[in-house]
């Protein structure tokens, strides 16, 4: 089926939308304790934003790499089948 | 009984004004000459364009009716941020904007909303409702910052998927009736959830099915930047207002992979008439062939056609098959979301 790589792909980004988004909203935006003074308070928005950034660029990293895989194994010359 | 006639109305109005005005738009965009090449077409027919001011028109009766049955904000805020996106897809259609000033200008369209949370409470809950998990708390400001940067990104991946007959509208229709779906899950399980958000999603249902009458194979017009951009508004208001945003975003996962794909090859933001290598050729034999180089974008079509060649119809077939495949996943999210 022509459209099955693609549903796997889909599927990959589907899954990890859900992963990330939870864990952005349960683990990262609820981090550390309530900031006391102007460090702790750099220190934990910092670590939020890389955080969240590092989620954004796990998206990217895993759906662009299983897409290259694909368009690599599409791109790739066949051998030619062998005659009768 | 009268919520039902309210309902049955909110979708027919729009419908049938889109279904009624369109020929006669169309006549008058021939005869004033706004007609633009079908380019996957051998010779290339000449189709009207633009008929997204006609789709504007059609959402504006809708949700103005919305609003005047249920007395609810959240048409209003629909038909601001639709108004405004529609707005930047027009001055595109006639003026042609940059590929970066275009999604900066898009950021506006959530301002609608923005200003009416502000306003009045219960436009938008700050939370997100995860499938079996429930709700996280409510973050006002970090939700609201992802809205505003949701609507550039919503819009531009529906007008990325606007490239060949009855793709936008197709596409629009079905996952259209995705967050449909999804809202009246939501509404039939959450007691305290209005009726007037499931009239709101309506009319986008409406617009986008008489569109596709018009726009399927072999298309009689084209909705222009300002009907694709408008559509994707429509869809991210919605999705917000009505607190489906996960099932929302579950179906347009084809959209998003789209845009992630075209921006990721093309390096940035670049108005698709100056892509120097094209993802696609159209064959002498009227099929469209995949481009084999290393370099040229990849996109969602490009994809499809790297197992081999297909004509038009079968290039739409393939992404509205990923496009209900993204939905059925989308229904499933909103099933074990809602229903307890």
């Amino acid at each position: 089926m022509r459209g099955a790589a693609l549903i796997a792909i889909e599927l990959a980004a589907f899954l990890l939308i859900i992963g990330e988004t939870y864990f952005f909203f349960m683990a990262i935006v609820p981090l550390g304790p309530v900031p006391h003074g102007l460090g702790e308070y750099t220190a934990i928005t910092l670590a939020k934003v890389l955080l969240t950034f590092g989620l954004g660029v796990l998206w990217l990293v895993v759906v662009a790499s299983i897409t290259r895989l694909y368009v690599r194994s599409k791109l790739r010359p066949h051998p030619p089948t062998p005659s009768a | 009984m009268v919520d039902a006639g309210l309902l049955l109305a909110a979708f027919m109005l729009p419908f049938l004004a889109i279904l009624l005005a369109m020929p006669r738009f169309m006549k008058y965009l021939r005869m004033s000459g706004r007609v633009v090449d079908d380019v996957h077409k051998t010779p290339p027919t000449k189709v009207p364009c633009p008929v997204g001011p006609l789709l504007f028109i059609g959402a504006l009766v809708g949700e103005v009716f919305v609003y005047l049955a249920f007395g609810s904000l959240i048409p209003l805020v629909v038909v601001g941020g639709a108004g405004i996106a529609f707005a930047v897809g027009i001055v595109d259609d006639l003026f042609v904007l940059g590929g970066k000033t275009k999604p900066l200008l898009l950021v506006f369209a959530a301002a609608p909303l923005v200003v009416a949370a502000l306003l009045q409470s219960g436009v938008y809950d700050a939370s997100i409702a995860f499938p079996l998990l429930g709700s996280t708390g409510a973050h006002f400001t970090i939700y609201t910052l992802l809205v505003v940067a949701a609507f550039p990104i919503v819009a531009n991946a529906f007008n990325m998927m606007d490239s060949f007959n009855g793709q936008i509208s197709g596409f629009t229709v079905l996952t259209s009736l995705a967050l449909l779906f999804a809202v009246v899950l939501r509404a039939t399980f959450d007691s305290g959830y209005s009726l007037a958000r499931v009239a709101s999603v309506l009319p986008l249902v409406a617009i986008s099915g008489a569109f596709y009458i018009f726009n399927r194979f072999p298309s009689q017009a084209f909705d222009g930047d300002s009907g694709a951009l408008m559509l994707g508004a429509i869809f991210a208001t919605l999705a917000v207002t009505s607190g489906v945003e996960i099932a929302a975003i579950i179906a347009i996962v084809p959209a998003i992979l789209n845009s992630f794909y075209t921006l990721s090859s093309a390096r940035g933001f670049v108005e698709r008439r100056r892509m120097t290598t094209r993802p696609t050729r159209l064959g002498e034999d009227g099929k469209l062939y995949a481009s084999m180089e290393k370099s040229a974008p990849t996109t969602l079509i490009r994809l499809i056609l790297l197992s081999g060649p297909l004509d038009e119809q079968g290039v739409v077939r393939e992404v509205l098959l990923l496009t209900a495949v993204s939905c059925l996943l989308s229904c499933a999210t909103s099933v074990l979301t809602w229903v307890h």
